[in-house]
C-alpha cells in the first residue's frame, strides 16, 4: 500500500528533467501583477497555462477562481484538491519582472506565491511525465482574494459552492520547504482607524494627535494579560498616518491580529481590546472605529492523523525534516469545512516580502516530489473515514 | 504614397499562437531555425530567455532547432549562466579568428551565420525583461506560412523601466522618431510603413542575410532594411506586433552614440546607391560636451562604421556551407525568384 514512498526519490530527477517547464510556469505566471481584488490578468495567464497542459476541465466557478480538472479513474471517489492563492502584496505598478540565475530566481512575490502557483500548473505535465493517475479527480484551484482584507473570500466561495464531498487537500507556498502545517489557529484580523476633526481649525493648540493615540491604544493592547494556555497572541502588524513632518497627524490606522488556537479566548481578546478602544475613544474625544477584516475559527488535525502521519512519512523519505505551526491560510478554511488538508512550501528563501525576494531553483525538484507523495497518500485513502476534532 | 504594404504584410503574433500548426508546417518544409542572442554583459536577462525559449519552442513545441549566445566579451556571468541553461555559447572572437576583430551587436550577428545550421535565424535581444515564447514564434510564423516573406521585424507598445522597479507605460523610440522616420520620410517613403526599424527582434531566411553587408554597430538594423529593400523589394518583408516589450532605458547620449552610427550607416548606403554625393570626407567622431569644473570638456567617441561584407563572399563560410549537390548559393534562388 505505500508502496509510492519509495518512488519517491526517484521521482525528483524525473521533475528536475522538466526543469525550464516548470520555471518558465513560475515565471510567466508570477510576472503578472496580482494585487489583492485585481488578479483578473494573472488568473487569465493562469487558465492559458493550463489549458495549454491540456487538464480534462478548465473554468472558472462563480467567483472567478480559476480551476483545472484532471479526471480520475473512478467516478465514485471523490476530488482531491490541491491549492494555492493567486495574489500578492504587491501593486500594479511594481516592476514584476524576474531575473534567474544559476541557481536562483529574484523578483517580487517570488515567495508568496508564485513559485506555488507555477508549480500548480506544472503539476499535469509531472503526472504525465511521472505516467500518474489517480483514482480522485484532481482539482487545481488558483484561488483568488486571499491576503489581508481578501480574508480568504476565493477559497471560502469555491468550498461553498463545491457540490460534492472532497476527499483532501494539500495547500502550495512557495516557501519554506519542510513547512508542515497542519492546524489554524483562531484568528480575527483588525484595523482601528483614528480620525481627528478638523471643523474646530488646525490652529487649536492642544488638538489631538491619531498617532500619539493610537500609541496610547498599542501601549494598552501590550498591557494585556495573555495566557500561555491556550496559547494566544496580539501582532501588531501595520500603523500609518500623518502628512509631514511638522504637521499633527489627522488620521491615522493601525492594523493587528488576535491569535489563539481557542476561538473562545480571541473572542475574549477581541472585546478587551474593544474596550480600550472605546475607552481611548472617550477619553481623548477622538473618532476611532474598529473594524474587522477576516475572522477564522481555530480548526485543526492532531499530530496523529493519518493524513498528517503520512505527509511527515512522505517528508522523511525525501530527507525533508517537518517544521510545524499554525497556518491562517487556505488551510484554515478546509480545515473549519471539516476537509483533512495540510499546508507545505515548495522551497527555500531570502527576503520574503521584500522586492528582492529570491528563491532556491534546486530544492524545488524535491518540494514537487513531497506534495506528489501527499497527493498520492490522500488517493491512497488516508483521509478516508477519517473525522477532523 | 502607396501604403498597401502594412495593410497586407503587418500581423498579429496571436495569429501564430497556433503552434501545432507551426510545428507541422515547418517539419512539411524541412526546415531547419536556430535562435541567435547577442550578448554583452546580460547575466540577468539572459538566463529566462533561454530557459522560455527552451521550455516552449524547443521542448514542448520543436519550432527551434538550437539556441546559440554570440557573446562579445562579457565581464560578468553572461557566459556561464547562458551555458548552464543549455544554449550553445559562443565568443565572437573565437569565431572565424584569421579575420580582423570587431566588437558590437552586427558583428555578433554576422559570425552567427557562420556558426549556426538553421535555414531560419532568429535574432532577439537579449535585454528583454518581460521575454515570452511569442517574441520568437510570432517572427516565425509569417516565414513559416507565408512563401512570399523572406524576413519579419518586430515592433512594441514599449514601456520603460525606470528604475526602483517601477514602469512608465509609455516613450521609447526616441531615435527611430527623431532620425530614422524623418530619413525614410525623405529619401523612402514607402519605408515609414515599417513601423520599428530599430527593434532589435527579426527573422529572416539564411539566403537573405548571407547576401547582405553587416555593419559591427549599431547600424545594422537600418542597414538590413534597407539592403533587402533595395535587393528584394518590400514585399518580402513583414512586420509582426509583439504587444509590450520592457527593456533597459539609455540616456540621451548613448542615445546620440546610437544616432551617429545610424545616420553615417544610411549615408554611407545613399552614397553607394550612387542617390547622393559627398563633396568632403565625413567624420568618424561622435562628439558630446561635459562640464567638467566649470570648463566644457568634449566627450569623443569614435565610431568608424566598419562593415563585414555579405557572409557569402567568406571562403570558409561557402566551405562551410557548400551543397554536395548544388554548388550554386542558394541565395541566389531567392534573388531570381523576387526580382
Amino acid at each position: 500500500m505505500d508502496g509510492y514512498l519509495d518512488k519517491l526519490p526517484g521521482f525528483v530527477d524525473t521533475i528536475r528533467s522538466m526543469k525550464e517547464t516548470i520555471i518558465t510556469n513560475i515565471v510567466l505566471i508570477g510576472q503578472v501583477p496580482a494585487p489583492t481584488f485585481n488578479e483578473k490578468r494573472r488568473t487569465s495567464v493562469f487558465m492559458e497555462r493550463l489549458a495549454e497542459f491540456q487538464v480534462d476541465e478548465c473554468t472558472t466557478d462563480g467567483y472567478r477562481n480559476p480551476i483545472g480538472i484532471i479526471k480520475g479513474t473512478r467516478e465514485s471517489k471523490p476530488p482531491i484538491f490541491v491549492v494555492a492563492h493567486l495574489d500578492t502584496i504587491f501593486g500594479k505598478d511594481v516592476d514584476h519582472y524576474y531575473t534567474i540565475q544559476e541557481n536562483s530566481i529574484t523578483g517580487v512575490g517570488i515567495m508568496d506565491n508564485s513559485v506555488g502557483v507555477g508549480v500548480l500548473v506544472s503539476l499535469p505535465e509531472i503526472f504525465r511525465k511521472l505516467n500518474l493517475s489517480f483514482e480522485s479527480d484532481i482539482v487545481l484551484a488558483g484561488v483568488i482574494q486571499s491576503l489581508g482584507k481578501g480574508n480568504l473570500r476565493g477559497i471560502r466561495h469555491l468550498l461553498k459552492t463545491w457540490a460534492t464531498p472532497i476527499r483532501g487537500a494539500v495547500c502550495i507556498e512557495s516557501a519554506e520547504l519542510g513547512r508542515l502545517n497542519y492546524y489554524a489557529d483562531g484568528m480575527i484580523r483588525c484595523e482601528v482607524d483614528c480620525n481627528i476633526s478638523t471643523a474646530d481649525g488646525w490652529e487649536h493648540k492642544f488638538k489631538p494627535n491619531a498617532i500619539l493615540v493610537l500609541n496610547e491604544v498599542i501601549n494598552q493592547i501590550l498591557k494585556l494579560r495573555l495566557p500561555q494556555k491556550p496559547r494566544s497572541r496580539v501582532i501588531i502588524g501595520k500603523i500609518s498616518g500623518g502628512y509631514k513632518h511638522g504637521t499633527i497627524a489627522y488620521d491615522a490606522t493601525l492594523g493587528f491580529e488576535i491569535q489563539s488556537n481557542s476561538d473562545k479566548m480571541v473572542k475574549s481578546i477581541f472585546n478587551s481590546i474593544k474596550d480600550i478602544i472605546e475607552g481611548t475613544s472617550h477619553e481623548y474625544e477622538v473618532d476611532l472605529k474598529l473594524k474587522t477584516l477576516s475572522n477564522i475559527h481555530a480548526a485543526k488535525l492532531t499530530f496523529n492523523h493519518p493524513l498528517v502521519k503520512k505527509t511527515v512519512a512522505v517528508m522523511k523519505k525525501l530527507d525533508l525534516t517537518p517544521v510545524s505551526g499554525p497556518s491562517e491560510s487556505e488551510l484554515s478554511i478546509l480545515l473549519s469545512r471539516n476537509i483533512p488538508a495540510v499546508t507545505l512550501g515548495i522551497t527555500h528563501g531570502d527576503n520574503y516580502h521584500q522586492p528582492n525576494a529570491t528563491v532556491e531553483i534546486e530544492p524545488i525538484f524535491k518540494g514537487i516530489a513531497q506534495i506528489i507523495g501527499v497527493i498520492m497518500a490522500i488517493d491512497s485513502g488516508v483521509c478516508d473515514e477519517h473525522q477532523l476534532d | 504614397m502607396n501604403i498597401s504594404w502594412i495593410e497586407k504584410n503587418t500581423f498579429h503574433y496571436s495569429e501564430f499562437s497556433d503552434l501545432h500548426r507551426l510545428v507541422d508546417e515547418k517539419q512539411r518544409k524541412n526546415l531547419k531555425i536556430s535562435l541567435c542572442l547577442p550578448t554583452l554583459n546580460e547575466e540577468k536577462t539572459i538566463a529566462k530567455e533561454i530557459l522560455i525559449m527552451k521550455s516552449e519552442l524547443m521542448t514542448r513545441y520543436p519550432i527551434l532547432d538550437e539556441i546559440v549566445v554570440v557573446d562579445s566579451g562579457s565581464t560578468d556571468k553572461t557566459r556561464e549562466i547562458a551555458s548552464a541553461y543549455g544554449a550553445d555559447v559562443f565568443e565572437a572572437e573565437k569565431i572565424l579568428p584569421h579575420l580582423e576583430k570587431f566588437k558590437g551587436k552586427g558583428e555578433n550577428l554576422w559570425k552567427a551565420l557562420y556558426i549556426t545550421k538553421g535555414d531560419i535565424i532568429v535574432y532577439l535581444d537579449a535585454d528583454i525583461k518581460n521575454i515570452h515564447h511569442r517574441f520568437a514564434y510570432a517572427l516565425l510564423g509569417p516565414l513559416i506560412l507565408y512563401d512570399n516573406i523572406k524576413y519579419v521585424k518586430a515592433f512594441y507598445d514599449r514601456p520603460i523601466a525606470i528604475g526602483k522597479n517601477k514602469i512608465r507605460p509609455t516613450g521609447g523610440g526616441r531615435v527611430t522618431e527623431l532620425v530614422i522616420r524623418p530619413l525614410f520620410s525623405l529619401f523612402f517613403p514607402e519605408l515609414t510603413q515599417i513601423l520599428q526599424p530599430l527593434s532589435g527582434e527579426y527573422a529572416g531566411y539564411r539566403e537573405l542575410f548571407e547576401a547582405i553587408p553587416f555593419p559591427i554597430g549599431y547600424g545594422i538594423e537600418t542597414s538590413m532594411i534597407l539592403d533587402i529593400y533595395e535587393k528584394w523589394g518590400l514585399d518580402v518583408i513583414a512586420q509582426v506586433d509583439l504587444d509590450k516589450r520592457i527593456h533597459r532605458n539609455r540616456d540621451t547620449r548613448a542615445l546620440g552614440r546610437m544616432s551617429f552610427a545610424i545616420l553615417q550607416t544610411f549615408i554611407n548606403r545613399k552614397k553607394k546607391l550612387g542617390l547622393v554625393d559627398y563633396k568632403e570626407k565625413l567624420y568618424n567622431e561622435m562628439i558630446q560636451f561635459n562640464l567638467v569644473k566649470n570648463k566644457f570638456k568634449p566627450d569623443i567617441y569614435e565610431i568608424k562604421g566598419h562593415e563585414r561584407p555579405p557572409m557569402i563572399e567568406i571562403p570558409a563560410y561557402q566551405e562551410k556551407f557548400k551543397k554536395p549537390d548544388d554548388l550554386t548559393p542558394h541565395h541566389e534562388n531567392i534573388v531570381e525568384a523576387t526580382l
